[in-house]
């Protein structure tokens, strides 16, 4: 896990970020978000605080005995100090009330063991609801962002943020939040029973404290921008073993393992190098620290040894509890740097994911929109034009009206704006000028699910889910049966490979489909479009990166998956081409030409080129002659 | 989870198992190598040792020191006492927080250094390793070894050991004292350990159980979330958001389930290992305030007051020591899980007496080989063939048929099962890798660039060519102004986090790379798919110039290569079953000839 964040990290920078909110802002919405959790926050708190007098009580108590025996033993000795006026029965004997005294320890603890055990199952509770919330809602924000989203950002930073940042944010409300007031609320119980003990030697005992702040705050300015850096430089180690990882046959092809074991070790040895400084400062600032807090004790011995001699301060309530609370509050105070740096982490992390729950979903259903039930007349373009960017416009002016029950091919050069066009149709993106209409009606003004749904599509890389074949054919219904699978990869030529597999319908499919043949997977791609019976088939170049032998069959599936739909076919292969009613040239975001196959070998030259490209210049294993990166399209912007 | 999932109620269900190490208590073999692996430092590691023994001793003497003053001269009234006292103190608190400046720094050291020598073993192990490795193992994993195992490792290697040590020494020492202090009061401490002892082993089962469950839980979450980043459009296009919302709400209340087990049987254990200190003391106070109380017993209430002290030290090490143990078991299973990978033996390495070839002139020859990537189920059966150095060789066939087994054989990025691959009649596997991948150029459908400049990604494969090299190169393939018109030229960055370049000038940049190489034997697996038919007619034309003299091996893409190519092999199932030129094929009116006009004939 911490592999992924390591490389998130990296990846933040190129991740573009939208909205920067200010830290004050970002606070203010955790301390909101905590505000909700107020009841089960506050119970913890109470928790804690109570053991923390709970085992003041303790300390309390064995002081009080202490005192109480030297008063029995020693002849000068002053008698104890009974707290709350309670006073032990004059008729007890001493080892009676030593006896009730050490029954009293014994029931604070008792009490103090299932207090802890409540606040643990009390903070869990709390965590665990809160993480979950976030995690889901940043994960369901995530499942409807739309595409541009998508295209701006890193997978792995997207990812982390319902990962391991959702726990950062998390770890404010029920970490951040109540160890403040708790360790705030601590000090401050500390502070009381120790003045009240002694005025004077509280004050004295102290007076370091501060010291103690600055001296915090002054070490994480100096060492947190080494730390930043150090991070810097592990993600360039981690870079440095994730592409000799993937870029393996280059490496050994070119006999290049030296060098990039020399590289790897310059990356390592930087981090080291680094380190070195940081640790001398750790290694300085933490005794230095821990020497400030010897002093405390030490004014103790010196302040309150007099004290004791002089008879100011017994020696079990004052002095052996005035030590150890000392201790305490050192132990409290050294907690103010974790809790900043904790406060750090959380707000960086915060950042990333209010950056996701703010992001608007720019695609959407209107308030009013109509519900499709089948798309029974026309899809019509008029006059569309489309950018990735405004200033960047990939179709322009676009006008095509196709008719029910049409089957229209697609094609031009790469960049042309073919996969484009289907994106749109699909509404992953809205038209910038223009419109689209499905039966006469904008596609803005539909319910997008039932836009959505109404058309089935097969993506270029036709990209599966490592899960069993049955599942990602039904992936679009998930509740469809056995049988209504079976039936759709029967139409999609894929019943017959999947019966031979092991398992049938129940084989896993590897990592992205590492497993199965290209081909293979287009058909399971096709059966996944065709089990939610579209009216409208969206096909995108979905026999380019495959052989003939292949391409064959899944020509065949797709001719069958045409009927009695619209169909939309992406495609440079004449093969594919030659099968339409129809087909539009796309050259440059326009539109160079429409007719059919017979039409367009008269009338358009680039298409007779392409033809007699394949025609003359085909190879049996190649691919479409002219190249086929519509995927260029996607990412170009 | 329950196992009545159907193909519904997932969106993912790959789970890595595999990487959970068996857990044994203390793996004395582990422990031995972790401790070799800190030998290259002895000198650091000899004085933290004495770093660390010397606090043992200082940390309880502080605490000794306070109670002496309490209930020596501060109990006796004795001023003068108190300031010796105070001044003692002070010395000592010096010293320690001196000592300390060593102990941590010198222990961080040491745990960096072995950490950076690791990750250095473990490239460079991972280089060694042949082709088949990198294809049966998921990148995440190697990652995983090389950052959390790691991580858990150097918390091993730079603090259990030292802490434990610190701990167990000051138990003694409060032990000792105590027994010195009143030694019959020590038995009730002794009488307390079995109950410590069985608490301890009933929750770290449970602990490591709930651990386990934990994980597990939480890799099923990472999985579903990284394929449902990766496959939005899918989702988007089929309209699964809610549906998959749902699943993963799911999925993240079964984590936090595990994860809250793990809090509340935590919630549970510390409490009870601190509940026995408490106990101590109420015992104590009766038992010692009994034998103050008795006239006849010795005990001074000095000596109780002195007890109390030590019992807190003696009794705060158990939970550290219990958290150590833990940090133990995570430090060998990251160490179980590097080692089991460090130890992978490559199946394959040079021969010692490999042969160093300086100069190849090209001649490759199949000899009746066999090969598949399971040893039992073949890719590629008796392919036997020469090529003269200067041959072009192309081979046809459909997905699947064999012909990149056949690329892989000739880089030896795998060896034969059966019948020989010779270089320069050389068998391939005694002639030394190196030697033989300098004078090699490859290139592939799939573009791997690192990120850097495109100047640096040419330089690749001879690190010691100048500009002027490059410039060369580029020219000689008729690229030259396609490269240099990106945004800076050749210093444009690339790979992550640099500039968007087409797939095309990815080839281009690839074809560099490997013509830099100046290759005896040039392979070309579908390497122009990416390029544009413009680009690629004047790639073609430079390319008849730069083959010649050289062996190349090239993957059809375009039948004009396969025209002019010495010798057109076919394959199909792993079979050569034709073999001509491209002319002789078509004469011969049979499978390559059946596929040319099956592609051609619309």
């Amino acid at each position: 896990m911490s592999g992924v964040s390591g490389v998130s990290q990296g990846n933040q920078s190129v991740l573009k970020v939208r909205r920067r909110l200010s830290s004050k802002k970002l606070l203010r919405r955790l301390l909101r978000l905590a505000l909700e959790y107020r009841g089960p926050c506050t119970a913890v708190v109470l928790m804690q605080i109570t053991l923390v007098v709970l085992s003041l009580s303790t300390l309390g108590i064995t002081g009080l005995g202490i005192d109480y025996l030297s008063s029995q033993v020693l002849k000068n000795s002053a008698p104890p100090q009974w707290p709350l006026g309670l006073h032990p029965p004059a008729t007890w004997s001493p080892l009676q009330v030593i006896t009730a005294l050490s029954g009293l320890i014994l029931i604070v603890a008792m009490l103090t063991a299932a207090l802890k055990y409540l606040a643990a199952i009390a903070s869990s509770a709390l965590s665990q609801e809160v993480l979950v919330r976030i995690r889901t809602d940043v994960y369901s924000k995530l499942q409807q962002l739309s595409f541009n989203f998508y295209d701006a950002g890193e997978s792995s930073s997207i990812i982390n943020r319902a990962a391991g940042d959702a726990s950062n944010v998390r770890n404010f409300v029920d970490g951040v939040i109540i160890q403040v007031l708790t360790v705030l609320l601590t000090l401050t119980v500390y502070l009381v029973y120790m003045l009240k003990m002694h005025v004077w030697l509280t004050l004295v005992c102290l007076a370091s404290t501060p010291l103690l702040w600055v001296g915090a705050i002054v070490f994480s300015k100096l060492v947190q921008p080494a730390y930043r850096q150090a991070s810097e430089l592990s993600d360039v180690m981690i870079r440095t073993l994730v592409e000799n990882l993937q870029g393996i046959q280059v490496v050994k092809g070119f006999a290049r393992e030296s060098e990039q074991a020399a590289r790897f070790q310059e990356a390592n040895h930087n981090i080291r190098d680094l380190k070195e400084t940081i640790f001398f400062r750790i290694s300085t600032f933490q005794p230095t620290m821990g020497l400030l807090t010897q002093i405390n004790m030490l004014v103790l011995i010196g302040y309150g040894g007099t004290l004791v001699i002089r008879g100011e301060l017994a020696l079990g309530t004052g002095m052996f509890v005035f030590a150890n609370l000392l201790h305490e509050f050192a132990n409290q105070v050294s907690q103010i740097t974790n809790i900043a740096n904790s406060i750090q982490t959380s707000l960086a992390s915060a950042q990333r994911v209010f950056e996701v729950l703010d992001e608007p979903i720019q695609i959407a259903t209107a308030p009013n929109a109509q519900r499709l039930e089948r798309v029974s007349d026309s899809i019509e373009l008029d006059d569309v034009s489309f950018g990735y960017h405004p200033d960047r416009m990939v179709l322009h002016h676009v006008s095509l009206k196709i008719q029910s029950g049409e089957c229209i091919g697609i094609t031009g050069p790469t960049g042309s704006g073919k996969t484009t066009l289907l994106s749109l149709l699909k509404r992953f993106y809205d038209v910038r000028s223009g419109s689209i209409c499905l039966d006469g009606v904008d596609l803005r003004k539909l319910n997008l699910d039932d836009v959505r749904r109404a058309m089935g599509i097969v993506f270029q890389d036709s990209f599966l889910f490592s899960n069993t074949i049955a599942a990602n054919i039904a992936f679009g219904i998930p509740d469809a049966t056995l049988e209504q699978i079976a039936a759709a990869a029967k139409i999609a030529a894929a019943d017959e490979f999947i019966r031979e597999l092991p398992d049938q319908y129940d084989s896993m499919v590897g990592e992205h489909g590492s497993n199965l043949s290209g081909g293979q997977r287009q058909r399971l791609a096709l059966a996944r479009a065709i089990v939610t019976n579209p009216s409208i088939l969206l096909l995108d170049d979905a026999t380019a990166s495959v052989d003939p032998e292949t391409e064959f069959e899944i020509r065949e599936a797709i001719v069958a998956a045409m009927h009695d739909r619209t169909t939309i076919v992406v495609s440079n292969r004449m093969s594919t081409l030659s099968q339409t009613d129809r087909i539009v040239v796309l050259q440059d975001g326009t539109i160079s030409a429409t007719g059919t196959h017979d039409e367009l070998l008269e009338s358009c030259d680039w298409y007779r080129e392409l033809a007699e490209l394949q025609g003359l210049t085909a190879g049996p294993v190649s691919r479409a002659v002219v190249d086929c990166g519509n995927h260029e399209a996607m990412r170009k912007h | 989870m329950s196992r009545v999932a159907t193909f519904r109620q997932s969106i993912t269900r790959h789970i890595e198992r595999e990487d959970e190490p068996r857990q044994k208590p203390l793996d004395f073999r582990l422990i031995a190598r972790l401790m070799d692996a800190t030998r290259p430092y002895g000198r650091q590691r000899f004085w933290l040792l004495v770093s660390v023994v010397i606090r043992a001793v200082q940390l309880p003497a502080l605490t000794w020191f306070i109670a002496a003053l309490i209930r020596g001269p501060i109990a006796n009234k004795d001023s003068a006492g108190v300031i010796q006292g105070a001044i003692g103190f002070a010395l000592l608190a010096f010293s320690t927080q001196f000592v300390m400046h060593y102990r941590q720094r010198l222990a961080l050291e040491l745990g960096e250094s072995v950490v950076t020598d690791l990750r250095n073993q473990l490239f460079r192990h991972m280089h060694r390793m042949p082709m088949r490795w990198f294809h049966t193992n998921r990148i995440g994993r190697v990652i995983s070894r090389m950052t959390s195992d790691i991580e858990d490792i150097r918390i091993g290697v730079q603090e259990v050991f030292y802490v434990t040590l610190v701990q167990f020494i000051q138990m003694g020492i409060a032990a000792a004292a105590m027994i010195w202090y009143d030694w019959s009061l020590f038995l009730i401490v002794l009488g307390l350990a079995p109950v410590i002892w069985v608490i301890n082993r009933h929750f770290h089962r449970r602990l490591s159980n709930a651990l386990r469950n934990m994980r597990e839980s939480f890799s099923r979450v990472t999985a579903t979330l990284v394929e449902s980043v990766v496959g939005i459009r899918v989702t988007q296009g089929f309209v699964r958001q809610e549906e998959n919302a749902r699943i993963f709400e799911e999925l993240s209340l079964d984590h936090s389930r595990y994860n809250s087990k793990v809090l509340k049987t935590h919630g549970k254990f510390l409490p009870l290992l601190e509940l026995n200190s408490q106990i101590f003391m109420a015992v104590l106070l009766l038992v010692g305030g009994y034998r103050v109380l008795t006239p006849g017993h010795t005990t001074e209430i000095g000596d109780l007051v002195g007890f109390f002290f030590m019992a807190n030290l003696f009794f705060s090490p158990i939970s550290i020591l219990g958290n150590q143990y833990n940090q133990a078991m995570t430090a060998m299973a990251g160490a179980e899980r590097l080692y089991r990978l460090l130890d992978t033996e490559p199946e394959w390495v040079d021969p010692p007496d490999a042969l160093q070839l300086n100069t190849i002139r090209g001649h490759v020859e199949f000899r009746d080989v066999t090969f598949g990537y399971d040893a039992d189920r073949p890719v590629l059966h008796h392919i036997s063939f020469k090529a003269k150095p200067g041959d072009v060789i192309a081979l046809v066939g459909h997905t699947g048929s064999g012909k990149s087994s056949i690329i892989n054989l000739v880089c030896r990025f795998y060896l034969a099962d059966a019948g020989q691959v010779l270089i320069d009649g050389h068998e391939i596997r005694s002639i030394a890798g190196h030697s033989l991948h300098r004078r090699m150029g490859i290139v592939q459908q799939q573009n791997f660039l690192f990120s850097g400049t495109v100047a640096e990604n040419i330089r690749f494969a001879r690190p010691e060519a100048s500009d002027a090299d490059i410039m060369d190169v580029l020219r000689k393939l008729d690229c030259e102004d396609l490269l240099t018109a990106l945004p800076e030229g050749l210093h444009t960055r690339v790979g992550e986090g640099g500039a968007a370049v087409s797939s095309g000038q990815r080839q281009l940049i690839c074809f560099a790379r490997a013509m830099l190489a100046d290759p005896a034997i040039l392979v070309l697996d579908e390497a122009t798919s990416s390029i544009d038919s413009a680009t690629e007619s004047r790639l073609q034309n430079a390319l008849e110039v730069l083959l010649h003299g050289r062996t190349a091996f090239v993957v059809a893409h375009r039948l004009s290569t396969i025209r002019h190519a010495d010798q057109v092999l076919v394959l199909d199932h792993g079979r050569i079953v034709e073999r001509g030129t491209h002319d002789e094929l078509i004469t011969h009116d049979g499978i390559y000839a059946g596929l040319y006009e099956r592609f051609a004939q619309h």
